[in-house]
């Protein structure tokens, strides 16, 4: 009936949007659809336990109802009373149905306080089961639904871990660019100081030369300007300069 | 309203999820505390149409199916109510017929 309700109109269907967001939400004013100003009125129904009896069937209310009044006694007089005065006017007729009933009655009673304990622990258990069995495949696939987040979050962990390995690649990506600027630099300023030290090395040789050949020029010059005489006045200027020195 | 309808007071965004054993009209005194000289007045205010009167029974049944029948550990008790209520509905239907087996001619 919902969905031809909700098939109807757009009104009735937002209205029912509503009740489900209500429904699965756990808190009464989480959304903007529920008005709440007007929340007092509304309650969830929950599943409530039974209610107490006496006697196997009289609602508890009824004798605390007449607690107040008559004690306890009070509703079993009522009701002692009240049978007396049916039976004794006729209005209840013992015919043969009321002997059958009383036997059936007192079957059922010794029926429920022989059994009816055994039994209700037997179906306590095939309720637990039953629960149990119906929220079994809940609470696995929460564990696997749980499972699955975490690893999730592993992966995102890991992920972050990569992050922190692109970094690092980059750095050393960066590292090696350096490396090689600073050969490249390197090699460029080799190669400029080879070729200043063979221009320096050209210089000097030339310079060499230069002197050598200058030198050559002079003692040629010089040689050539010596004469015959002047080289034996100089011989014998040594040899008198020796001699001065051997008698000294 | 038309059967199979929610009651015309029932609003899902005040009252949230329908629930059949409640009355969302306005409420009025409770039965229990109505003074003995004003429960003429009481029932001249109730609402006497038959679909009233039937949900009326239904929110009752429902009450009682929720109280006794519905709950996860429900005992024996919503059964012998039942059979208590039924043999007394038998009996009074049948009492025009049970009557001539009286036993005592007078009183």
């Amino acid at each position: 009936m919902l969905s031809r309700a909700a098939l109807l109109s757009g009104q009735q269907n937002r209205a029912l949007v509503a009740l489900a967001a209500r429904t699965t939400g756990t808190t009464a004013c989480n959304n903007v659809a529920a008005s709440c100003d007007s929340q007092v009125e509304m309650t969830r129904p929950v599943r409530m336990e039974p209610g107490k009896v006496r006697m196997g069937f009289i609602p508890e209310e009824w004798f605390n109802f007449f607690y107040k009044k008559t004690g306890v006694t009070g509703p079993y007089t009522l009701g002692f009373t009240l049978s007396t005065y049916l039976l004794s006017k006729e209005i209840y007729v013992l015919e043969h149905e009321f002997y059958s009933g009383l036997s059936l009655a007192l079957m059922c009673v010794v029926a429920v306080k022989k059994i009816g304990p055994g039994l209700a622990k037997y179906l306590d258990k095939e309720i637990d089961a039953y629960e149990t069995e119906w929220n079994e495949s809940r609470v696995n696939e929460r564990q696997v639904l749980e499972q699955q987040i975490g690893n999730e979050e592993k992966m995102q962990w890991s992920a972050e871990g990569q992050n922190m390995m692109v970094q690092a690649k980059r750095e050393n990506v960066a590292l090696q660019l350096e490396a090689a600027y600073r050969g490249r630099v390197m090699t460029a300023y080799q190669e400029v100081k080879k070729r200043l030290d063979y221009q320096v090395e050209i210089q000097n040789i030339e310079r060499r030369i230069a002197q050598r050949n200058l030198i050559d020029y002079v003692v040629r010059r010089v040689m050539s300007s010596i004469t015959p005489d002047q080289d034996k006045k100089n011989i014998d200027k040594c040899i008198a300069d020796l001699s001065s020195l051997a008698k000294a | 309203m038309a059967f199979g309808d929610y009651p015309a007071d029932y609003n899902p965004k005040v009252h949230g999820p329908y629930d059949p054993a409640r009355f969302y009209g306005k409420p009025d005194t409770p039965f229990g505390q109505v003074k003995l000289n004003q429960l003429g007045e009481w029932f001249g205010r109730r609402n006497k149409t038959p679909s009233a009167i039937a949900g009326t029974f239904s929110r009752a049944y429902w009450r009682w199916q929720h109280k006794y029948l519905q709950p996860k550990r429900a005992g024996i008790a919503p059964f012998f109510q039942f059979i208590t209520a039924s043999m007394v509905f038998f009996y009074a239907i049948n009492y025009s017929k049970l009557k001539k087996h009286r036993n005592y001619k007078y009183h």
